[in-house]
């Protein structure tokens, strides 16, 4: 606007240029090169050589179509987006100009999104930097962005693990270790609605009251204990084991329907749970009593249904002169 | 009042959640898991962890440290300034020292550069309530750094970063804490040793 006025018209040598501009580029009127800011003579490694050419210097990304720094500046207005040919593959933004007086170029590049990189590669330090150039404040933010994000990271860890804890908390029964009626529930649901193949085995202990009643509940405790641990040997890590009540537990065998199969499975229950459990010196008896049914003898199984077949079973089983295990067919399935 | 010590998102102090989490560290890293047990138990907390990005009753990291104190055996303000130069020199802990690094490139530009640190902090967390910190520089190569926050054990939190940070840039300096939360410095030589290597750039992986 004042150009005009003598006083406010400058003469810079490449020197101050520099200290402004430190990627600076002097290209006289047919583009080429003049002189190099330091910073930008870096960046081109041996390519910043005076005589040398802007287009053999720089590929053009932006504006499409231009070669030449004429191209550029005719089409670009005074922006626009360059790539080194043979330094540091960096994106490069610029801004230029041909000067008044003489037709030559000055332009002005910097580091895009690509900053990070090309410290890296070239090792720059912020002396390499205009002082009023935020390249160390983009450089700030990334490492504190990249520290505030692991910190994030790290707490949805702890709070993940927090949350599985205490649903595994919420699924459990604390005394046999086994899950609990809720959990017990889901898994039958969900296998409902899958209408997945399993066998659903509801076991009660026979004999459970005397031993409560004449060794005490420390000893129907430990009972309990040693029930959970015989299911746990017994059963695959797929399968569910819940107790479900205060003697009564429900054992969800995954993918097994052969009726021979799970009544085996139910009499090796049995078998190890009759087995004299030794409390001190005193001996705990008892047995136990299992219903089966299976999820394929039901055309659309349902968990409510399934468990009514199955203590059914388990009563029928309790009938027939407790230790045994019955198989029940659902009806109405 | 009793400051709670579970995380309290709507009202507590993000502050008091860094510098538990900075307390906490410390006391884990540099004397064990027993003693950091101990300050919890004393402390009735539930939780043996703080969350850095939660936060907490104003006042919690005051209470927390009292009682870091008294299991050390240590005076409350040797704690913090401990943790101030546990926070720059341990090196699982790099960010912090590299992120003040990039406030200057002598010890003087990087004291200039404290007044900017709450923007910069704001800059990567936007809700974060720094403190504000304004330096004076009262004489050649003397400072006094002011700082107002709730929290007591901040002023000497400082004086630890500020000790360890002169050690990083190798400058030789007397930091004595003054009144109201300031602190003054004297830069005695700023190059009396070389300062220790800083890349811009962090190296790939």
């Amino acid at each position: 606007m004042h150009a005009d006025r003598p006083d406010h018209r400058i003469a810079l040598d490449s020197a101050v240029l520099s200290h402004f501009m430190p990627m600076h580029l002097l290209l006289d009127a047919e583009g080429r090169a003049l002189s190099f800011g330091p910073t930008l003579a870096r960046v081109l490694r041996g390519d910043a050589v005076p005589g040398a050419r802007f287009e053999d210097l720089f590929e053009v990304r932006a504006p499409g179509g231009a070669v030449t720094v004429g191209d550029v500046l005719a089409r670009a207005g005074n922006r626009f987006r360059l790539v080194p040919r043979k330094g540091v593959r960096a994106g490069l933004r610029g801004l230029g100009l041909r000067l008044p007086e003489d037709g030559r170029v000055l332009l002005n590049l910097s580091f895009g999104i690509d900053l990070i990189s090309a410290v890296r590669d070239l090792a720059l330090t912020d002396a390499d930097f205009a002082a009023t150039d935020l390249a160390m404040e983009l450089l700030y933010l990334a490492e504190a962005n990249a520290a505030v994000t692991r910190e994030l990271r790290g707490l949805n860890l702890r709070l993940e693990g927090a949350r599985v804890a205490a649903e595994e908390e919420a699924m459990t029964d604390p005394l046999t270790g086994l899950r609990n009626r809720r959990a017990a529930d889901l898994v039958l649901e969900r296998l409902c609605a899958a209408r997945a193949g399993f066998g659903l085995l509801h076991m009660d202990l026979d004999y459970f009251k005397a031993v409560n009643d004449t060794l005490g509940h420390a000893a129907g405790d430990f009972v309990l204990e040693t029930v959970g641990r015989i299911l746990r040997e017994q059963l695959r890590a797929e399968d569910c084991a819940a107790r479900i009540g205060g003697d009564e537990f429900v054992v969800i065998v995954v993918g097994r329907s052969d009726p021979k199969t799970l009544q085996a499975i139910a009499e090796r229950i049995i078998a190890r749970i009759s087995l004299p459990m030794a409390f001190g010196d005193q001996t705990a008896r008892v047995s136990a009593s299992i219903g089966i049914v299976r999820s394929l003898d039901m055309a659309a199984p349902e968990a409510a249904q399934l468990l009514a077949t199955a203590d059914r079973a388990l009563y029928a089983a309790k009938r027939a002169g407790r230790g045994r295990a019955v198989l029940l067919a659902s009806r109405g399935g | 009042m009793r400051a709670r010590l579970h995380p309290e998102i709507a009202t507590g102090s993000d502050m008091d959640a860094l510098l538990l989490r900075s307390l906490q560290s410390y006391v884990l890293d540099t004397f064990g898991l027993a003693e950091w047990q101990d300050v919890c138990r004393r402390a009735g907390l539930a939780a043996q962890t703080f969350e850095p990005m939660l936060r907490y009753d104003p006042g919690t990291a005051d209470r927390v440290a009292l009682i870091v104190a008294e299991v050390l055996g240590r005076s409350v303000d040797a704690i913090w300034e401990d943790v101030g130069i546990y926070l720059v020199t341990c090196p699982d802990r790099e960010g912090v020292r590299r992120l003040l690094r990039f406030g200057g490139t002598c010890y003087a530009d990087f004291l200039h550069s404290l007044e900017e640190l709450p923007g910069r902090a704001r800059l990567a967390m936007p809700h974060l309530e720094a403190p504000e910190l304004t330096l004076d520089e009262v004489g050649p190569d003397r400072f006094e750094l002011c700082c107002q926050s709730h929290i007591l054990g901040l002023q000497r939190v400082l004086l630890g970063l500020l000790t360890a940070m002169a050690d990083d840039y190798g400058a030789l300096c007397l930091i004595q804490p003054g009144a109201d939360g300031c602190i003054s410095i004297t830069v005695l030589d700023r190059r009396h040793t070389t300062a220790r290597q800083f890349d811009l750039a962090l190296r790939e992986g």
